[in-house]
């Protein structure tokens, strides 16, 4: 098979992937008050209505504030668990491994499930946003602990001994030593953390109180029941925002993105 | 040494919170769901008191269940299959080709990963609907009289899933190929193998953990689908997921929801087993 025709294979899927976001995009300045394609002149209507929404923008801050307040949490206790399980874990290191990556493997719909009946059976319920970022810090943790333990796998343990030969402290160890030269793991885990905390439906969808909607689940509602371009609107918009999110720390930070 | 010294206590603090949580709101609750697939059911609660084996039994005697886990567990295999022919390639042009393509290609396989699932799913409605862009297309073209049934059914779900989960296929995948030193395709076609076979006998081998953790990745994924198939499926097509989820929603029947989320994912379990000893198990996530 020769290279040409990679190249174009290679561009076909690369189309594929994306299509559905690049029709979402264009949809969303559709002048008229349907979907239609090509849309009927352009115009920054259906933003304008998105703007005035107070059920959608409620539900932005709604997700940001969770995505924050999940991004802090999950990068704390994550980071921890990483040095744990580098430095101290000695023979439990496959058991920590795996039981820190379990959120991703299990499926996330039995995890959301089993939180609901969870929060209920404590009495927790639903009534506050408890039990959903507790789902939100469950699903997050894992990208937390592969990006922060893959950065510690090259951080030399000699060094925390020469500051402690120096006279530093625990903790001053770790916040002059370490956490500088961590630092790009740590704040890769973070950006993933904010962004699946962002994005992430069926644990919100399942664990929402009343009235306190994610932006995922409000489009998700909407979506069932109007055809406007409005929902492409809102679609855009968290779109850059995430991207606004990825280029941000890319540019400030210089950290490449690493999934896997 | 069951008691632990001073020295061993500090690093332990470094676990205790992530222990605790994984602990408190993970195994427990995961324990309480299978207790819960054996509560009787509730009369205007959620479940009753006591204990029976009937929600398990009503699975089994209700063809229509069976039939759904079978329906789920095919569009799975589909969209892994599906997953597996269109990422290869691509995988093996991101870890071989030329370096300028290389780095533009990572980040657009990237890029949807970035984009939740709800707007990507919308986006297919968009295209695949009987007033969606090929449909539209393709009569404005002449070539078809009426809307093709791309939406509302099986195919709709499993096109969709493929564009979801395709970047999982595509990554480890392309991270094995990295990792097979070039040096050993070079001795197998200086020792005169053609391209196909130096692919078929070192490049395809030596990337199966690769193909293995993504194939095993999709194939989950694509099981505990929720919002794809209930976006594209509408109605008329629901997959396992969907069905559980309305269950526990709608009709609040928590001990029956159980069993059929348990039975789902003992049977998508099953199969990853089976997968993983039909193939070599070198499992590195």
């Amino acid at each position: 098979m020769s290279k040409p025709f990679f190249t174009v294979y290679c561009l076909i899927i690369y189309a594929f992937l994306l299509a559905p976001i690049a029709v979402v995009v264009i949809a969303s300045f559709n002048a008229g008050a349907f979907l239609t394609f090509p849309p009927q002149g352009l115009s920054f209507r259906w933003y304008l209505v998105f703007f005035n929404n107070e059920v959608f923008m409620r539900a932005i801050r709604t997700s940001l504030w969770i995505a924050a307040l999940t991004t802090v949490i999950s990068g704390i206790i994550g980071t921890m668990a990483a040095m744990f399980y580098v430095t101290h874990a000695g023979k439990l290191k496959e058991t920590v491994r795996v039981a820190m990556l379990a959120p991703l493997l299990l499926p996330e719909v039995l995890t959301a499930i089993s939180l609901l009946f969870f929060v209920y059976s404590v009495g927790l319920g639903t009534q506050n946003l408890v039990g959903m970022i507790v789902g939100h810090v469950l699903i997050t943790l894992p990208f937390v602990f592969i990006n922060v333990s893959a950065s510690m796998e090259s951080y030399d343990p000699a060094w925390s001994l020469a500051a402690q030969s120096l006279g530093a402290g625990r903790f001053t160890r770790f916040r002059r030593i370490m956490l500088p030269l961590i630092k790009p793991g740590v704040i890769g885990g973070c950006l993933f953390a904010f962004i699946i905390s962002f994005d992430v439906f069926t644990i919100s969808f399942m664990l929402k109180g009343v009235g306190m909607s994610t932006l995922p689940i409000q489009l998700f509602d909407y979506l069932r029941t109007n055809f406007t371009p409005e929902a492409a609107a809102v679609s855009t918009c968290s779109i850059v925002l995430t991207m606004a999110v990825v280029i941000i720390s890319e540019k400030v930070l210089g950290l490449r993105i690493h999934r896997f | 040494m069951n008691v632990p010294s001073k020295k061993r206590l500090g690093p332990l603090l470094l676990i205790a919170p992530a222990a605790i949580l994984l602990g408190v709101f993970l195994v427990l609750p995961y324990l309480n769901i299978v207790v819960m697939s054996f509560r009787m059911p509730g009369q205007g609660t959620p479940y009753g008191p006591g204990f029976t084996l009937g929600n398990y039994g009503k699975f089994f005697s209700d063809f229509f269940y069976v039939q759904q886990v079978i329906n789920t567990l095919w569009i799975g295999f589909l969209t892994t299959f599906l997953c597996l022919i269109l990422g290869y390639p691509v995988a093996w042009q991101l870890a071989r080709g030329a370096s300028a393509f290389r780095a533009v290609g990572y980040a657009l396989v990237l890029s949807p990963l970035l984009v939740g699932i709800v707007i990507r799913s919308y986006g297919w409605t968009i295209l695949l609907g009987n007033n969606g862009i090929i449909n539209r297309t393709l009569t404005g073209w002449g070539l078809i009289d009426g809307p093709l049934p791309l939406m509302y059914n099986a195919l709709g779900i499993i096109i969709a899933l493929v564009h979801v989960f395709l970047p999982f296929m595509i990554l480890p995948i392309m991270s094995a190929i990295q990792g097979i030193d070039p040096s050993l395709e070079a001795a197998a076609r200086s020792l005169g193998a053609s391209k196909i076979t130096s692919f078929r006998r070192i490049t395809l081998p030596l990337s199966l953990p690769g193909i293995q953790a993504g194939c095993i990745l999709v194939f989950v994924l694509s099981l505990s689908a929720y919002v794809t198939p209930s976006l594209i499926g509408g109605l008329r097509v629901k997959t396992m997921a969907v069905t559980v989820v309305d269950a526990l929603i709608d009709t609040f029947q928590w001990p029956f929801g159980s069993a059929l989320a348990l039975m789902l994912s003992v049977t998508g379990a099953i199969f990853v087993v089976f997968f993983g000893r039909l193939t070599v198990m070198k499992w590195k996530a």
